[in-house]
């Protein structure tokens, strides 16, 4: 015991030299966290370029967060993805053609903070999709990503938390780490036009629907 | 149509003009004084900072000129090849592959660019490209820097430069020279002058064909496609009887250049492009000058792309008109200084694919600046100038400039001014969808009829900026500039400057969504938001050692950034991230590297060399640019610390001239010797360049 203690107190002081003698460059790292990773979620989009303007379709990738994964469920899924559209399983169609019909109380709001540090939940702060505009807006600088028109690439904007009301009135954050597949750390030209819409995200789940935080 | 009767009404009131002018030509002498290069630089004389002939050193504002000596001793063929070696200038290239340049820290389009005093058009994208503008018959390049909006209006925020062409020597010369190098480049040009002392005519043609070159091999487009361009200009000067003089030019450019989209569309873009000056001065009494001045000009641009099949995929149009005639009232005396009124209107109209309609603008403006040496030690000039507008609220833009000899070798001096840009007509009237994509960019004036259109055709999802928010009218921008600066003058050819400036920009113009489309995509519009501010302190040290031998340096340091996104960075609301699979974290106040493209050091030196011996003269000259990011790597939308900058790099070019007797020159140099490049960033840095030029000029 002594002994384990003595090697965590040897790890955290490695561990802290190497920070300190890290170029300034380098953030603090942070290696705490119980949330789970999705990787390569894939939501593929179809555009129709011969209409003007063009118009996009397709069906809506499902997830559930009590599952933990992707779900064909009519009924039994929270959030969905779509190219950069991601809409909520409540509140009603925003107009978005091969939508699903939304049959919970999703709901979601955006909070600007680090991961870890989101904790509590904000039960008057959660939007439906509807007819004004989807719950996680669209756009670029609007929701989760910024555009870079040089590049014609999607980042995940950093610090961007998505707080969620699950269909059946639970909780869940999520952050958007990447719209690529493999989440590379660079994204070249290549990459931008071949390997896009497929997120990795992280997220914690609260089961506890009279919870108020994580 | 429009357009042909505005020439025929502007050639109309020339002719009325003339008549009531007395046009019997008389042979009154003109003075002339030599033109020796010594002299010229020793005691240069500008126009462009006060709109009267000053001494460059006596004068209150920072202000610079490049002459001819040095456009022939580096070889230029371009205006920027000249520019980008200036202190605190930097050339930047544009997406349509056009180059500005940056001035204090200022974006291009904050530049005024003139030719012999009237502005140049066309700028379709913002920049004015200064690649269109050949050196061969320039006097001198003068550079005011600060706002200079008190004497000249619109776009003269960062600062005013002005191309000063040549004036014909007595007798007839004829001159041509030819320059051909890397990228298969070939200028050549041609002059002829002649000034019998009567009147004076000047007819310059300059042709420059160029591969253009490819920075990027993987993709299917060229960075710069192959072009050729012609310049014709013709100039004559005389005088209608013994008060007055006439000034009568005109200029064309025409540039055809390949336009590759991809690998199946492909086309050509053509430029066209007129200027005519009417310039008519009288002095009716001692002291007194008045001028007449009637600017035209148009500047057409069209890109077309086929299908392989050669059938048409896209056609884009741009035809801009502008004419502004101008009253100017002159007073000069030792004793009580001098006064420089003026008094004109500025007209503009453009036609342009995906435009809401066909623009048109009336400017009418005034202004008055006074100049007079109020002790023998302190210069004043203060100016005002006020701008009417048909779209805009009107302008006032004060200014006020002194220079004080603190000793024979120091001098101090300061100016604060005002300088306004009106948005332009993409700001405007743009009414664009984007075909492959499928966003939309409305003009602030086109969204109030075209939202509602596109609303009831069902494209829009929700609008987030309602329409109440469009009633104003869209704000010019405006900026308010200081600079102060110490002249030391350690010996006649030993000379050390420092200036430092700060520009404040408020109601900056940037695009905003204004509202989602159904299909996904946003609907865009511009409206003021940003305040911004430059600061920094340039300085230049020149030295001529000998004769034959002048060596220079110069520094900038420039801080620019925008003030809300300081204020989030203080706040702690900007984050970042290294990568998808590493944390996020909270920004520094300090992280924030403020706008982008701006390095923070920029630096030049340069040696000019004369060998009488072997009738040779040449350059070694040297630029640096410290690190710099052209846009956000990490998605936080600011320019960080994090981001992916471009490296700090130094360019650097020699040059060698020959000459053979009187009447040829030969000359010889590389441009980026160190063959410098970064493909996909850097889009205006083609590599090493290397040059052969040869010249003949009758004496």
């Amino acid at each position: 015991m002594k002994k384990q203690v003595l090697l965590t107190l040897g790890m955290i002081g490695i561990f802290t030299i190497t920070s300190c003698s890290k170029e300034d460059s380098n953030p603090p790292e942070d290696n705490q966290n119980d949330s789970i990773l999705v990787s390569n979620l894939h939501a593929p989009q179809e555009t129709d370029y011969t209409q003007n303007p063009p118009a996009a379709s397709g069906a809506f990738v499902k997830f559930d967060f009590s599952g933990g994964a992707i779900t064909t469920s009519d009924t039994d899924w929270d959030i969905a993805f779509r190219g950069t559209s991601i809409i909520v399983n409540g509140g009603s169609s925003s107009g978005i053609v091969d939508a699903p019909e939304r049959t919970g109380n999703a709901g979601a709001y955006i909070v600007d903070g680090i991961f870890d540090e989101i904790s509590s939940i904000n039960t008057g702060a959660f939007a439906q999709d509807g007819p004004g505009g989807l719950a996680i807006p669209t756009g670029s600088g609007n929701g989760w990503y910024n555009y870079d028109p040089n590049l014609l690439a999607i980042y995940p904007i950093p610090g961007k938390v998505i707080v969620i009301r699950t269909a059946d009135n639970k909780f869940a954050k999520v952050e958007i780490l990447s719209y690529y597949k493999d989440a590379p750390a660079v994204i070249n030209e290549q990459i931008a036009l071949n390997d896009l819409r497929y997120y990795t995200f992280n997220y914690v789940y609260q089961d506890d629907a009279a919870a108020s935080g994580f | 149509m429009r357009g042909t009767s505005i020439l025929s009404i502007y050639f109309r009131i020339v002719g009325i003009v003339l008549a009531g002018f007395n046009t019997s030509l008389s042979a009154q002498n003109t003075v002339i004084t030599a033109d020796s290069i010594t002299a010229q630089e020793l005691d240069a004389v500008v126009v462009s900072a006060t709109r009267t002939q000053r001494q460059m050193s006596s004068l209150p504002m920072p202000t610079q000129f490049i002459p001819q000596k040095e456009i022939e001793a580096i070889n230029a063929i371009r205006l920027t090849d000249l520019l980008e070696e200036q202190t605190g200038l930097i050339t930047v290239a544009d997406f349509g592959g056009g180059q500005g340049v940056q001035m204090q820290g200022l974006d291009s389009q904050y530049t005024l660019v003139m030719i012999d005093g009237v502005p140049l058009i066309g700028r379709s994208a913002g920049t004015l490209d200064l690649s269109r503008v050949t050196v061969g018959n320039i006097k001198q390049i003068e550079i005011v820097r600060g706002a200079s909006s008190s004497l000249y209006g619109n776009e003269a925020l960062g600062g005013v430069i002005n191309i000063i062409t040549e004036n014909p020597r007595p007798g007839k010369k004829t001159r041509f020279d030819y320059r051909g190098g890397s990228f298969n480049t070939h200028d050549l040009r041609a002059q002829y002058t002649d000034n019998n002392l009567v009147d004076e005519w000047s007819i310059f043609v300059n042709r420059l064909s160029s591969d253009g070159y490819d920075l990027l091999e993987t993709d299917d487009l060229r960075t710069v496609e192959p072009y050729t361009n012609y310049t014709a200009q013709v100039k004559y000067k005389g005088d209608l009887n013994q008060w007055t003089q006439m000034q009568v030019s005109g200029r064309y450019y025409h540039q055809n250049q390949d336009y590759t989209a991809s690998s199946t569309l492909a086309g050509a873009s053509d430029i066209n492009e007129f200027n005519t000056t009417l310039n008519l001065s009288r002095t009716p009494l001692e002291h007194w000058t008045q001028e007449i001045e009637w600017y035209t000009t148009r500047y057409m641009a069209s890109e077309s792309l086929n299908n392989p099949d050669g059938s048409a995929f896209s056609q884009s149009d741009f035809d801009q008109w502008f004419s502004r005639p101008e009253l100017r009232l002159k007073r000069v005396s030792d004793s009580s200084g001098t006064w420089i009124g003026g008094l004109g209107l500025t007209y503009e109209q453009l036609k342009r694919t995906d435009f809401f309609g066909t623009p048109e603008f009336y400017a009418p403006y005034a202004y008055l600046q006074y100049d007079n040496q109020i002790t023998e030690k302190l210069n004043l000039v203060a100016g005002a100038r006020y701008d009417l507008h048909s779209a805009y609220a009107s302008q006032f833009s004060p200014k006020l400039a002194m220079r004080y000899v603190l000793t024979d070798k120091i001098s101090l001096k300061t100016s604060l001014g005002y300088g306004f840009k009106t948005p332009d007509f993409r700001q405007l009237y743009f009414d664009f969808t984007n075909s492959t994509a499928g966003y939309t960019v409305l003009g602030y004036n086109a969204v109030s009829v075209r939202l509602p259109e596109l609303q009831a055709s069902g494209a829009i999802l929700n609008v987030s900026v309602p329409l109440e928010n469009f009633e104003d009218p869209l704000r010019p921008e405006r900026s308010l500039a200081l600079n102060f600066g110490i002249d030391f003058k350690f010996a006649p050819q030993v000379k050390w400057n420092v200036n430092l400036f700060r520009n404040d920009i408020k109601d900056l113009i940037d695009t905003r969504v204004i509202a989602q489309k159904t299909n996904g995509q946003n609907v865009f519009s511009y409206y003021n938001v940003n305040r911004v501010f430059t600061q920094g302190l340039e300085t230049d040290f020149t030295a001529r050692i000998n004769p034959s031998l002048k060596f220079s340096m110069g520094y900038q340091y420039l801080i620019a950034k925008d003030k809300d996104a300081q204020k989030a960075f203080n706040n702690g609301e900007v984050f970042g991230r290294l990568s998808p699979s590493s944390p996020v974290f909270r920004l520094k106040a300090n992280d924030y590297l403020g706008l982008v493209n701006r390095s923070r050091h920029t630096a030049n030196a340069k040696v000019f060399f004369d060998l009488p011996r072997w009738d040779m003269d040449g350059s070694v000259r040297g630029t640096y640019r410290s690190a710099f990011g052209l846009f956000d790597t990490n998605g936080n939308s600011y320019l960080d610390k994090y981001d992916d900058l471009v490296s700090p790099f130094a360019i650097f070019d020699f040059s060698l001239n020959k000459a053979l007797g009187k009447k040829f020159r030969i000359g010889a140099g590389i441009d980026n010797f160190l063959n410098y490049t970064d493909p996909g960033r850097l889009t205006n840095l083609p590599g090493r360049l290397i040059y052969a030029s040869l010249t003949f000029k009758t004496k």
